[in-house]
């Protein structure tokens, strides 16, 4: 008896085994996806991490700003009061804590623009890069010191000393004018109002030119 | 003679298969540190703020300074008792002993390095690793003839207010000169147009 029936489980046997890959090539596919393995290796993230590659200084910023270039996104990852009382020009506004809604997905994971990520100090902004670091997204970068920094190298740079190098006078005057360029007066600017008037001027040359011309033609 | 070529064709494809099979398993490397923490709940972590020590509190008995500075300014001056973990080979073997080690004996590993900014990245990338006992000392390091300085200091504290800043210079330079500056303060946006309108002004007497 026992024998016939083996027997007749054994004529099954491939039918079987067929099965069960069958079932189990299924349930492979049904497998949920294993979120928390989403991302970059940990060992690329970590090279990445120590790399001062992401950073970018203010005077860069700065420069890239005041010639506009439009390839530069800005982001402000501190919460909306902060955001509203001073921000950089043209920034946008992803508090720390929306970076991963799917609203602002498109500003983060894209190609077309250089993303710059500035917070107080660089440690949110950092928090932010190390998190889309790790989601593979590319062209973002870190404002080096946020906007601390951005005060006291560009808003209110310090006067070299005399004896500084002429490095030092050249930058100084650099920041000088982008500082200028982004609302600070100096006292000087009005009594010569020539370096003044050439700055901000930069944005409007055209207005400028046909105001001009008309006041000479009345002479 | 038909059925041995038969059965040596079958045993060939069958070891062949078999070799292939083998080749696939040992050639799958399984990744060595694997995330226990999704981007989320790192986020939300990293929202709750709830990760910072301060110099006052670090005599607690659970708590394990560990440096992340290189070796030679670790060496130069560092804190009491503390441990030497360069950042860059925080996952190496040995090192990530170190905190499972200390993970399983319910202590606390309190990173930190010139500044919390140094610092920030590492633990991140630890915490998202699974070492969920980890905190940051948010001091500041430097060196005052070669002996160490340990500072509290505040994470991203903003040290100025700009806008006040901004308009406190303009407030100042409007001093020095005529009336029309004042208007200009008031529109601190607008500058260049106003400075448009006295150019010709001034060219045309």
């Amino acid at each position: 008896m026992v024998k016939k029936k083996t027997a007749k489980f054994l004529a099954f046997r491939y039918k079987i085994l067929a099965l069960i890959f069958v079932i189990l090539a299924g349930g492979l596919v049904l497998l949920p996806k294993y979120e928390k393995h989403e991302g970059i290796k940990s060992e690329e993230l970590l090279s990445n991490i120590i790399s001062p590659e992401r950073y970018i200084s203010t005077d860069k910023l700065a420069h890239k700003l005041i010639n506009q270039d439009p390839s530069y996104l800005l982001i402000d990852v501190r919460d909306e009061e902060s955001y509203t009382k001073y921000t950089l020009p043209n920034a946008v506004n992803i508090p720390l804590a929306k970076l991963l809604d799917e609203d602002f997905e498109m500003f983060l994971n894209q190609k077309q623009y250089n993303v710059v990520l500035f917070s107080n100090d660089n440690f949110y902004a950092d928090q932010a890069w190390v998190l889309c670091n790790r989601l593979g997204y590319k062209n973002l970068n870190v404002l080096k010191g946020g906007i601390n920094q951005w005060y006291k190298t560009i808003i209110n740079p310090e006067k070299p000393l005399e004896n500084m190098p002429a490095e030092a006078f050249e930058l100084y005057t650099f920041r000088k004018a982008a500082s200028m360029y982004f609302g600070v007066a100096y006292p000087e600017q009005y009594k010569t109002a020539t370096v003044a008037k050439k700055e901000p001027a930069k944005k409007v040359i055209t207005v400028k030119k046909k105001k001009k011309a008309p006041a000479e033609g009345g002479c | 003679m038909k059925e041995l070529e038969k059965t040596k064709r079958i045993s060939i494809a069958s070891t062949l298969f078999i070799l292939i099979i083998l080749i696939a398993v040992l050639s799958y490397k399984r990744p060595k540190h694997l995330y226990k923490a999704n981007s989320k709940i790192t986020l939300e972590k990293m929202i709750s703020n709830d990760y910072f020590v301060s110099l006052d509190e670090i005599n607690n008995p659970d708590y394990v300074l560990i440096d992340v500075r290189s070796q030679f300014e670790f060496e130069k001056g560092h804190l009491e008792n503390a441990l030497n973990i360069y950042a860059p080979e925080i996952l190496s073997d040995d090192n990530t002993a170190v905190f499972e080690e200390l993970k399983e004996k319910n202590k606390t590993a309190i990173l930190y390095g010139k500044n919390p900014n140094d610092v920030n990245a590492p633990f991140m990338l630890l915490y998202q690793l699974g070492y969920d006992n980890l905190k940051i000392l948010t001091v500041e390091n430097s060196y005052n003839e070669n002996k160490l300085i340990t500072k509290n200091t505040e994470i991203e504290k903003s040290v100025a207010d700009v806008n006040a800043f901004i308009a406190e210079s303009i407030k100042k330079a409007s001093i020095n000169s005529d009336k029309e500056v004042v208007v200009k303060k008031v529109v601190k946006k607008v500058i260049t147009v106003k400075k448009k309108k006295k150019a010709p002004a001034e060219g045309g007497c």
